[in-house]
């Protein structure tokens, strides 16, 4: 029982860290309909920054973290303007071609300035804290505890405010949106803003329990694409479903059935999904 | 100028970048005018998760080329300037074949150092038919001899030798119950299939399989946590340092107290960097470079810290190729040919006692066997006991 609730505080923590990665990538998908083969990429920077803050800025974590989303969310804008942007309408191919472009510069943008090396990321964050009769790190508590307050501030941002529903009303429909006067251009901008400070955030918290090095987003990126399918593609319910759910669910194959299985769960639960509900758990209709 | 179109400037543009690289690289390719060249080949992963190994490999044969221009290299009677040519495989087993056959074939390099397995395999495939050439191969898995490839030898020991040595330290402590949390990379399936077998053989029980791929989970927690629900008295680790020493963190972390054998990819002194080194207490492993007390150590040591790096310390992927290098351009001298591979491997046993005491580093060669096994008579490993000191203990490399 102490190992089932243990385990389920690690999937726990491991499902916020998706989410919030999956998010951004769900919300681009959702404005753009484009699959930004780089959110990985922007995850490994997004670690990087805050490591940079911390360490050699010595600034506390969690205001490395928002530094760190702040950079980013000028880095995704500049991706959107520079990269994607120019590419409006072209083919869906050269998207993916762009995108994969980018995140090879990234990759060889952090080697070059930080090395190779694997880089340990110290949180100032530490012990442990008991919960029901089992020993959990706090920073679990944190991660997950971030994750819930960021996943409620950016329900209340897409709900309630004009720049969040003119996104909303972009995804819904692009150009009933700008007949009523939604400029996508800009829409497209905040769009890339807002998916790479959440994927920054992500890094940020994970990134004391993990390593930092160059390609550490590739491993994140096709769990997330994953979850995405899962959830329904640009459905941001299904993107917080999916990532706990995924999350839970290799956590739980790891201690029940094996490590392999654990590793593995993500591709079954994909290929399922898509035999059985090709659109996704919760989809809005995908148009095009 | 202005006047002609985009369209036709380009193939002009192309055209003179061409020419260019053509220039530059018939420049790194020929000799330079006095006496001759010779090109030792690198095929590894310069990007990607193993970039990191990929440089620390490169920079031991960087450094013993260094060193060895700085002595003169002369074979029959002609001074020769030695070379590396360094080409990225990305840890990928075909592109380390196509790029040792460019090497040989682009760069006349006769000897082509491999650092992976996959690579090393690859190249075995193709190394004795259309273009000869010598693999100095750099992974601890003892097939790479055994498939009777005559061109190839092995560079560090063979992670057989360590199983028998750190059994007995863990049997003599009373552990009886072996629990597996190692990489499950194909090297480290295969050292848990040995040590499973071993284990099993002196006695003791081998619990559930808990491996996962070290370089593919953000989150080790779950994987540890099942591990240490059997209750394991020593638990096999191992993949690259920095991971595995986040590992037996989080396990310490959960509560565990027994031992860890560590698998020889991971180094102590570099897991030191990356932990608490307390948590290392109570494992074998391999032996700290800086430890040995072979005359070329200290040189060696500083020398890394100069011109490669200070923010970490030197292991033995630098240090052994570093020695390889030095043992195989002194083959070349004895065999007076630089560009026969076979004859090459021939003189390989003889350049053991030849080579100069500066590249003599963390347990040199003594024998070269018929199999290509690189065997070091003072071989040892690290145990580092419960108060954080380090033992060593002799290991037979086999």
């Amino acid at each position: 029982m102490t190992l089932f609730v243990q385990q389920f505080f690690n999937g726990l923590s491991l499902g916020g860290v998706y989410c919030l990665a999956a998010i951004g990538l769900t919300l681009v998908f959702g404005v753009l309909r484009i699959p930004n083969l780089a959110h990985g990429a922007l995850y490994m920077v997004g670690a990087y920054l805050t490591y940079f803050f911390l360490t050699s800025a010595g600034v506390p974590y969690i205001l490395a973290i928002a530094l760190a989303a702040l950079v980013l969310a000028g880095i995704g804008i500049g991706m959107e303007r520079v990269v994607f942007h120019p590419l409006r309408n072209a083919p869906h191919t050269h998207h993916m071609i762009a995108a994969a472009g980018a995140m090879f510069f990234l990759h060889s943008l952090v080697q070059a300035i930080w090395g190779a090396d694997f880089r340990r990321m110290e949180s100032p964050i530490t012990g442990r804290v008991e919960i029901l009769g089992t020993q959990v790190s706090w920073q679990r508590v944190t991660i997950v505890v971030t994750a819930v307050v960021v996943l409620i501030a950016l329900t209340w941002f897409i709900k309630k405010t004009v720049h969040g529903q003119s996104i909303e009303a972009v995804e819904q429909d692009r150009v009933g949106a700008s007949l009523v006067g939604i400029n996508p251009n800009r829409v497209s901008m905040l769009t890339f803003a807002l998916a790479a400070a959440l994927v920054a955030v992500a890094a940020g918290l994970v990134a004391p329990i993990n390593l930092l090095y160059p390609t550490m987003g590739d491993v994140i990126m096709v769990k997330v694409f994953a979850i995405i399918i899962l959830g329904g593609l640009g459905s941001i319910p299904g993107a917080i479903v999916g990532g706990f759910t995924l999350g839970l669910a290799e956590v739980m194959a790891t201690t029940y059935v094996s490590a392999v299985a654990g590793e593995v769960i993500a591709f079954v639960v994909l290929i399922l999904v898509l035999a059985i509900r090709p659109t996704g758990l919760l989809t809005k209709a995908v148009q095009r | 100028m202005s006047q002609k179109s985009r369209s036709t400037l380009r193939p002009l543009i192309a055209l003179s970048t061409v020419s260019l690289l053509a220039l530059t690289s018939c420049g790194n390719g020929g000799g330079d005018g006095e006496g001759g060249t010779i090109t030792i080949g690198v095929t590894g992963p310069q990007s990607g998760g193993g970039a990191l190994y990929g440089e620390n490999v490169e920079a031991g044969i960087r450094l013993a080329i260094a060193e060895l221009n700085e002595q003169g290299v002369t074979i029959d009677g002609e001074e020769y300037t030695v070379e590396m040519r360094a080409l990225d495989d990305e840890y990928q087993p075909n592109a380390a074949a196509t790029n040792a056959q460019r090497l040989v074939e682009q760069d006349d390099a006769s000897v082509v150092f491999v650092p992976h397995a996959g690579g090393i395999h690859a190249a075995q495939e193709i190394n004795t038919s259309r273009s000869e050439f010598l693999i100095g191969a750099y992974s601890s898995d003892r097939q790479i001899v055994e498939r009777g490839n005559e061109l190839t030898f092995m560079i560090p020991p063979t992670f057989a030798s360590y199983s028998e040595p750190f059994i007995e330290i863990f049997q003599d402590q009373g552990a009886e119950r072996l629990g597996l949390l190692a990489t499950a990379s194909e090297y480290g399936q295969q050292w848990t299939s040995m040590m499973t077998q071993d284990w099993e053989d002196a006695g003791g029980e081998v619990l559930s399989n808990n491996n996962f791929d070290y370089g593919a989970v953000s989150d080790f927690a779950s994987a540890v946590a099942s591990a240490l629900s059997e209750d394991p008295d020593v638990i096999l680790v191992g993949g690259p340092s920095q991971t595995t020493a986040l590992v037996i963190e989080e396990a310490r972390e959960q509560g565990y107290e027994g031992g860890f054998m560590i698998m020889d990819q991971a180094k102590f002194e570099e897991m030191e960097l990356f932990t608490d080194p307390e948590n290392l207490n109570n494992s074998t492993g391999v032996k700290p470079v800086a430890e040995f007390d072979d005359p070329g150590t200290d040189g060696l040591i500083e020398t890394f810290a100069e011109e490669i790096t200070q923010e970490r310390p030197i292991t033995s992927e630098t240090s052994l190729n570093f020695q390889a290098v030095a043992l195989v351009v002194k083959a070349m001298e004895l065999a007076g040919t630089h560009e026969d591979p076979a004859a090459i491997r021939e003189a390989l046993p003889e350049a053991t006692a030849e080579v100069d005491d500066v590249f003599r580093v963390s347990g040199f060669p003594d024998v070269v066997t018929d199999e290509g096994l690189l065997i070091s008579d003072t071989l040892e490993g690290a145990y580092r006991d419960s108060e954080g000191n380090y033992e060593y203990f002799p290991v037979e490399i086999e």
